[in-house]
C-alpha cells in the first residue's frame, strides 16, 4: 500500500505543536511506516507538493503565512488546524488590540530588553504584517480542528490514525483542551 | 407547599410549587448546564446556557428563570439545544478575549469546561478583539474585564450576600463591564470589604485572587478539607484546598448555606497566609539576649522546675488563647485546675467574656439561652447595633446587618458610643459621648419600652422619663422617641452587642432586658447576638475563664502562655506578661512581640495542624480538622502536657470537654424569659 502523503507547516506559533507531535515517541516509527512526510519544518523541502493531509500549526499574522496557508489548501485534500493558534488565533492575537505600527514599535524599539538606538524597524525583504493575527479558518477552509496549547501527543496521533482509516475526525470532548 | 411532578428527559421529577425548572432538575440530579445561574443567588437567565425545550411550547426557555408547572415535559439534551448552547459559547468566546493558554484559571474555569463539553473545537464568528482593562489596582483582587462573560454572579453575591453593593454594571451590550462604586477601579473603592466573595463565584478567570493564582487549580489539589474558621465567634465553615502538603486556597462553603457560605477578609487571607509564616520549630531557651535550641526534655524540665517553685509560692498563672479547641481547653483544665488546683487561669479575652458571663448569668439561671444564632439577623425586621463594631469584630455579621437592612427592609438602629459602622444604611443613629451614657441609654429604653422600673429611677413615666434620659445620655429627645417607635413596631428585633458595652455586665443585662421587653424571641433563644471575641470564646467560658480578673494585679513568678499566634495580644496582657519573672510561651509562629517576652519558647501546632471542636455563637459545635500534619519537633498539646505533668509530679484530672449545648443550655422556651433588676448584676 502506498504511503499517505502528509505536509505540515509552522506558521505564527511557537513550534510547540510540532514538539507535541514528536512526543508520540516510539510510535513515530510505526507512523512513518504508513505516512510519508513530504513537507515539514522537520524535513527538507522547498515547495509544498501534493499531499493528502496538510497540517497547519499557527495563526496567520503576515502575508507569507497567508500565502503558505493558501498553498497548503491548494495542495492538500484535508487541512488539519493544530493547536490554539491555528484554531483560535491564540497568543498572537495579543497584538490585535493595537495597530500594526504600534506593535512593531513595541517589539523592535520600546520593549525594555531591546537595544536599538537608531529605532530601526526592519521592513525590507521580510513579510508584511496583516492588520490582525487571525485563525487559519478565517482565510482557508479547515477540515479538522485540534485545539490545545499544545494538543496532547495522543490526540495528535489519534487524529492521524483516524485520517489513515479514511475518516475525517472531530476531536471528542475527552481529548479536547485549550491550554 | 404543593408538590408538583415534571418529566425531565424522561425521568419523573418531583418539586415544589414555585420552583423553577432548574431547581426541580437539580433536586432530582438532572444536569442542565449553566454559567450565570448559581444556587443561592437570584437567577437572571442571562447566559442562555440553561435553555430547555418544553413540550407544547414553541420557544426555548431558560430553566433557571422559568417556573416549573405540574405536568411539564422538559427536554434538556436535544441536538437542537446542544447546537444553540455551542453557538452561545462561541459568541461568548468571540465577544471578549478568552485565551486559555495564559489564564491563571485555565483548568479551573466553568466557561472552558462547558465549551469542551459542547465540543467547541472552533469559533465560527469573527472575533471582536476589543481591548478591555485589566484592573490590578486592588491589593488582593484582580479584575481582568477581557475574560468577563457578564454572568453578574459577582454583582449579585456582592449585593445579596455581602450587602456592600460595591460591584455593579456600566454601559450596554458588548461594552458593558463590571464596575465598582460609581465608576471607580476596585482598588479605589471605599465600599469593598476585600472579602473575596466575587472571586469565589466567578466562573472564569475574570476576578482572581493574587494569593491563590498559580498555587494549584481546585481539581489538581490533593485534598479539600472541610474546616471551621477559628478567628471569630461566628465560626464560618471553610474549605481548605491542599496541594503538595501546603495550603493552596481557602474558600467559604456554598452560598446556599443559611450563613451564605461567606468568608470575610480575615478568614480569606489570614488563614492561608499563616501557613507561610515563620514557625517556632524546636523548643528554645533564653540565654541573655538570644535563644538557643534545646530538646523537649531539657525545656520541659526547666519549665517544671520554675513552675514548681512558683506554684509553691502561689505566684503562678496560665494564660491561654480562646482560639483553642474544646479538647485543648479541657486539657489545660485537667492539668492546671484539677491537677495543680490553680485558680489563675484565664484567656486573653477574659475581660470581655466576664462582662458577657456576668450579664447573662441571671437569664441562664432562668434556664433560657440569652442569645441567638447570628444568621437569625437575616430573619429580623429591626436590627439594633449596641456599640458593636462588626466590621472589625466579625465582618460576616456586618454583612448580615447590611443585607438585613438593604434586602429584607429591616430597620437599622445604631445605639453606640462609637461612630456608626453602617453609614447611610442606618435609620436612626444615636451615638452617646461615653460608654456609660450608651449603657444608660439602653437601660433607659428598657424602662420606657416596658414601663419597667429599675431601682434608682424615680418612677416617672412618659415625657418626664424621656427628658431625663435625654439629659443623662446626651441623645436628643426626638431621637429617643424615634427609637421607641421603631422598637415598639418591631416584630422580631435583634440586638447586636459588642465593643465598649461588652465589658460591662450591667449593660449586657440591659441589652437582654431590652430584647425581652421588645419581644425579641427566636427559637433558640433571646434576640441578642453577642460578639464574644474569638473562635472558641464560648468554649472558654466554662473551662479556663477566671471568675475574677487576676492578670496584672500582682507580679507573678511564673506564667505559662499558650497563644495561637493568629490574633495580636492585647496591651494589658502583654504588659502583665513582661512584668512576670519567668515566662513560657507556647506558640506556632514567631508572633511579635509576644515571643520576645519568653524565657522558654515551645513550638505548638498551627490551626491547620490541629483538630478539635469549636463552640460557635451559631449554636453549633463545629469541627476543626487537620489540614496538613505537623512537621519537625512540633508536638500535640496532649503529649506535651503529659510530659509536663510527669515532670511536675502531678496527676492531671480526666479531661472532659463540655459540649456546646451545655454552654447556656436552653431548658425552656425563650418566651418565658423574665427581665431582671440591674441590682442583681451589680452586686
Amino acid at each position: 500500500m502506498a504511503k499517505v502523503k502528509v505536509a505540515t507547516v509552522w506558521l505564527e506559533a511557537c513550534a510547540g505543536c510540532h514538539m507535541s507531535f514528536l512526543d508520540i515517541d516510539e510510535r513515530l516509527v510505526d507512523l512513518v511506516d504508513l505516512v510519508d512526510i513530504v513537507y515539514s519544518p522537520i524535513v527538507d523541502g522547498k515547495k509544498i507538493p501534493k499531499a493528502t493531509v496538510g497540517v497547519i500549526e499557527g495563526a496567520l499574522g503576515n502575508d507569507e503565512e497567508l500565502h503558505l496557508a493558501k498553498e497548503m489548501r491548494k495542495q492538500c485534500d484535508i487541512i488539519v488546524a493544530w493547536g490554539d493558534c491555528a484554531v483560535f488565533g491564540g497568543i498572537n492575537c495579543m497584538r490585535n488590540f493595537t495597530d500594526r505600527r504600534q506593535a512593531l514599535k513595541e517589539a523592535y524599539v520600546d520593549s525594555p530588553s531591546t537595544v536599538n538606538p537608531g529605532g530601526v524597524i526592519p521592513h525590507e525583504d521580510i513579510p508584511h504584517l496583516l492588520p490582525q493575527a487571525i485563525p487559519v479558518d478565517h482565510e482557508v477552509k479547515v477540515d479538522v480542528y485540534v485545539p490545545g496549547c499544545p494538543p496532547d501527543a495522543d490526540t495528535i496521533l489519534w487524529v492521524f490514525q483516524e485520517l489513515l482509516e479514511g475518516r475525517v475526525p472531530t476531536v471528542p470532548s475527552e481529548m479536547m483542551r485549550y491550554d | 407547599m404543593k408538590e408538583i411532578t415534571l418529566t425531565i428527559d424522561g425521568k419523573t421529577c418531583k418539586g415544589a410549587q414555585g420552583d423553577t425548572i432548574m431547581e426541580v432538575a437539580r433536586k432530582n440530579d438532572v444536569y442542565i448546564p449553566a454559567l450565570c445561574y448559581l444556587e443561592g443567588l437570584t437567577p437572571i437567565g442571562s447566559c442562555r446556557m440553561c435553555v430547555v425545550e418544553v413540550e407544547k411550547n414553541p420557544k426555548m426557555l431558560t430553566a433557571c428563570t422559568t417556573p416549573a408547572l405540574d405536568g411539564m415535559v422538559v427536554h434538556t439534551q436535544t441536538e437542537k439545544l446542544r447546537e444553540y448552547r455551542r453557538q452561545m459559547l462561541e459568541l461568548i468566546f468571540a465577544g471578549r478575549n478568552h485565551f486559555c493558554m495564559y489564564c491563571s484559571q485555565s483548568g479551573d474555569c466553568e466557561l472552558q469546561d462547558l465549551a469542551i463539553e459542547h465540543g467547541m473545537d472552533s469559533v465560527r464568528y469573527p472575533y471582536l478583539y476589543a481591548g478591555f482593562e485589566n484592573d490590578a489596582t486592588h491589593r488582593d483582587i484582580q479584575i481582568d474585564h477581557n475574560r468577563c462573560i457578564l454572568c453578574l454572579r459577582c454583582i449579585r453575591v456582592c449585593a445579596e450576600k455581602v450587602g456592600t453593593h460595591t460591584l455593579d454594571l456600566q454601559k450596554r451590550g458588548w461594552n458593558a463591564t463590571v464596575v465598582s462604586d460609581l465608576g471607580r477601579r476596585l482598588g479605589e473603592s471605599d465600599t469593598c470589604t476585600t472579602c473575596g466573595a466575587c472571586a469565589q463565584v466567578c466562573p472564569t478567570g475574570t476576578i482572581t485572587l493574587r494569593e491563590f493564582a498559580y498555587r494549584g487549580r481546585r481539581k489538581d489539589c490533593d485534598d479539600v478539607v472541610e474546616n471551621v474558621c477559628p478567628l471569630c465567634p461566628v465560626g464560618c465553615r471553610i474549605k481548605v484546598y491542599v496541594r503538595t502538603g501546603s495550603i493552596a486556597r481557602v474558600e467559604g462553603t456554598a452560598v446556599t448555606e443559611p450563613d451564605g457560605g461567606q468568608l470575610c477578609r480575615k478568614g480569606r487571607w489570614t488563614l492561608p497566609r499563616s501557613s507561610e509564616r515563620e514557625r517556632i520549630s524546636v523548643p528554645m531557651i533564653r540565654e541573655g539576649s538570644h535563644y538557643r535550641e534545646a530538646d523537649w526534655e531539657e525545656a520541659l524540665g526547666l519549665v517544671a522546675e520554675k513552675f514548681k517553685k512558683a506554684h509553691e509560692a502561689d505566684s503562678d498563672g496560665v494564660l491561654v488563647s480562646s482560639l483553642c479547641t474544646d479538647e485543648e481547653l479541657a486539657l489545660f483544665v485537667s492539668l492546671f485546675k484539677d491537677g495543680l488546683g490553680m485558680q489563675r487561669l484565664d484567656t486573653f479575652d477574659g475581660d470581655i467574656l466576664r462582662g458577657f458571663v456576668k450579664g447573662f448569668e441571671p437569664f441562664s439561671r432562668q434556664g433560657v439561652r440569652p442569645f441567638t444564632a447570628a444568621h437569625n439577623i437575616l430573619e429580623s425586621d429591626c436590627l439594633v447595633n449596641l456599640s458593636a463594631e462588626p466590621d472589625d469584630e466579625a465582618p460576616v455579621i456586618a454583612s448580615y446587618m447590611r443585607v438585613g437592612a438593604l434586602r429584607n427592609g429591616a430597620a437599622l438602629l445604631n445605639i453606640s458610643c462609637k461612630p456608626n459602622p453602617y453609614g447611610d444604611l442606618t435609620d436612626i443613629d444615636a451615638v452617646a459621648p461615653s460608654p456609660e451614657q450608651s449603657a444608660a441609654l439602653v437601660q433607659g429604653l428598657v424602662d420606657l419600652v416596658a414601663g419597667f422600673k429599675v431601682p434608682g429611677s424615680q418612677g416617672e413615666s412618659g415625657r418626664d422619663a424621656m427628658a431625663r434620659l435625654s439629659e443623662k445620655t446626651g441623645i436628643p429627645g426626638e431621637t429617643i422617641e424615634e427609637i421607641l417607635e421603631r422598637l415598639r413596631a418591631a416584630r422580631k428585633p435583634i440586638f447586636l452587642l459588642g465593643g465598649c458595652l461588652s465589658r460591662n455586665p450591667a449593660a449586657v443585662t440591659s441589652a437582654v432586658n431590652l430584647a425581652i421587653a421588645c419581644g425579641a424571641f427566636f427559637d433558640d433563644g433571646i434576640g441578642v447576638v453577642p460578639l464574644v471575641s474569638s473562635g472558641n470564646s464560648l468554649g472558654a467560658i466554662n473551662t479556663v475563664l477566671a471568675k475574677e480578673p487576676w492578670i496584672g494585679e500582682k507580679k507573678l513568678d511564673f506564667l505559662y502562655v499558650y497563644s495561637s499566634g493568629m490574633v495580636p495580644e492585647d496591651e494589658a496582657s502583654l504588659s502583665a506578661i513582661s512584668g512576670t519573672k519567668f515566662v513560657v510561651v507556647q506558640c506556632p509562629f514567631w508572633a511579635q512581640p509576644l515571643v520576645n517576652l519568653a524565657d522558654v519558647l515551645l513550638p505548638a501546632p498551627a490551626w491547620y495542624e490541629r483538630s478539635g471542636h469549636y463552640c460557635t455563637i451559631e449554636g453549633e459545635r463545629r469541627r476543626l480538622n487537620v489540614v496538613v500534619p505537623p512537621k519537625g519537633e512540633v508536638r500535640g498539646l496532649a503529649s506535651i502536657l503529659k510530659d509536663l505533668s510527669a515532670d511536675l509530679g502531678v496527676q492531671p484530672g480526666r479531661p472532659e470537654e463540655s459540649p456546646c449545648e451545655n454552654v447556656y443550655a436552653s431548658e425552656k422556651p425563650p418566651t418565658e424569659a423574665q427581665m431582671v433588676l440591674l441590682e442583681e448584676v451589680r452586686k
